[in-house]
């Protein structure tokens, strides 16, 4: 597995770049999906959306990106293994996801039905920042480095 | 005289303060999360001009609502895009990657003003649906050449 991947990022032209916009995008799918609905359940966004609508149309949305998001970024974590599994922020990157998938779930299946909850707000304001966290962490992966110069 | 320009850019105390500094990947990341938001928003709303999601809202509800969060959003990327750009203009504005990502914006850009002065105004669905297939792929390009860059540089 580690040599196909690195055969494939290394010989097929622009395969890199190629791959994280995959990944990139699948960010951006779930910042509209989840991270929306999030702010929508704290009254900030898309005010004549109704929650429970909102949440059964974006939702779906989150479980179809994640395994995409899977398969994107494990190319990079089966080329460089060490890279990854030595890096802190790599592990703070999956501390602050696994959190975020769980909340994504109870948002999609158990909240919704009671959107204006204060525990629905209250789990609506966790996603969002774990959300954040996510993806700041998954861009400081590249500079473990400059965080940790001794390691 | 566009050249002496972007050195005398590289050279300004902020640019020297943000290359050699943690500000650059925090900036960056900034720039991701913003970026991925706007492309994001802008996601939702070609999917209702094609047709493809968000039916039972009117096309101008989704579009009205969504757009303050993409413009908010958007100040941000350009404000960290500037923030990064400036500690290697020559550098960026020298790359392919990078004038294919300015292209690209503009071509965004340009999409944009036909979707809310012809195509939402005169209520054409055609021209709607266009509008939406084109900004899918053009803020496809935009992220790619964006992640591009620094696979150049």
């Amino acid at each position: 597995m580690h040599d196909l991947v690195v055969y494939l990022l290394s010989n097929v032209p622009g395969l890199p770049p190629i791959v994280q916009t995959v990944h990139l995008l699948g960010i951006a799918v779930i910042m509209s999906s989840v991270v929306l609905l999030d702010l929508r359940i704290l009254g900030l966004a898309l005010p004549s959306q109704d929650v429970q609508e909102l949440t059964r149309r974006v939702m779906p949305w989150v479980w179809w990106t994640l395994p995409v998001m899977l398969l994107s970024g494990s190319m990079f974590v089966f080329a460089r293994p060490r890279r990854y599994f030595t890096n802190p922020v790599f592990g703070l990157k999956f501390a602050l996801l696994l959190p975020a998938i769980a909340l994504a779930a109870v948002l999609h299946f158990v909240s919704v039905r009671k959107p204006d909850d204060w525990r629905t707000k209250l789990v609506a304001g966790l996603s969002l920042l774990l959300w954040v966290g996510v993806v700041l962490a998954g861009r400081w992966i590249a500079y473990a480095d400059y965080l940790f110069p001794e390691e | 005289m566009l050249e002496q320009f972007w050195a005398w850019i590289e050279m300004q105390p902020l640019s020297a303060r943000i290359g050699e500094s943690a500000w650059f990947p925090f900036l960056e990341s900034v720039h991701v999360l913003s970026a991925m938001f706007v492309v994001g928003t802008v996601l939702m709303a070609d999917l209702r001009l094609l047709g493809w999601s968000a039916l039972r809202h009117p096309v101008t509800v989704i579009t009205d609502e969504i757009v303050p969060w993409t413009w908010g959003a958007f100040v941000i990327a350009t404000l960290t895009g500037v923030g990064l750009f400036i500690t290697r203009a020559s550098a960026y504005v020298a790359n392919p990657a990078f004038l294919a990502k300015v292209v690209l914006l503009l071509l965004a850009g340009a999409n944009m003003l036909v979707l809310h002065f012809v195509a939402l105004r005169t209520g054409r669905a055609r021209l709607q649906m266009t509008t939406g297939a084109c900004s899918l792929l053009v803020w496809a390009g935009v992220v790619l050449a964006g992640r591009w860059i620094g696979h150049l540089s």
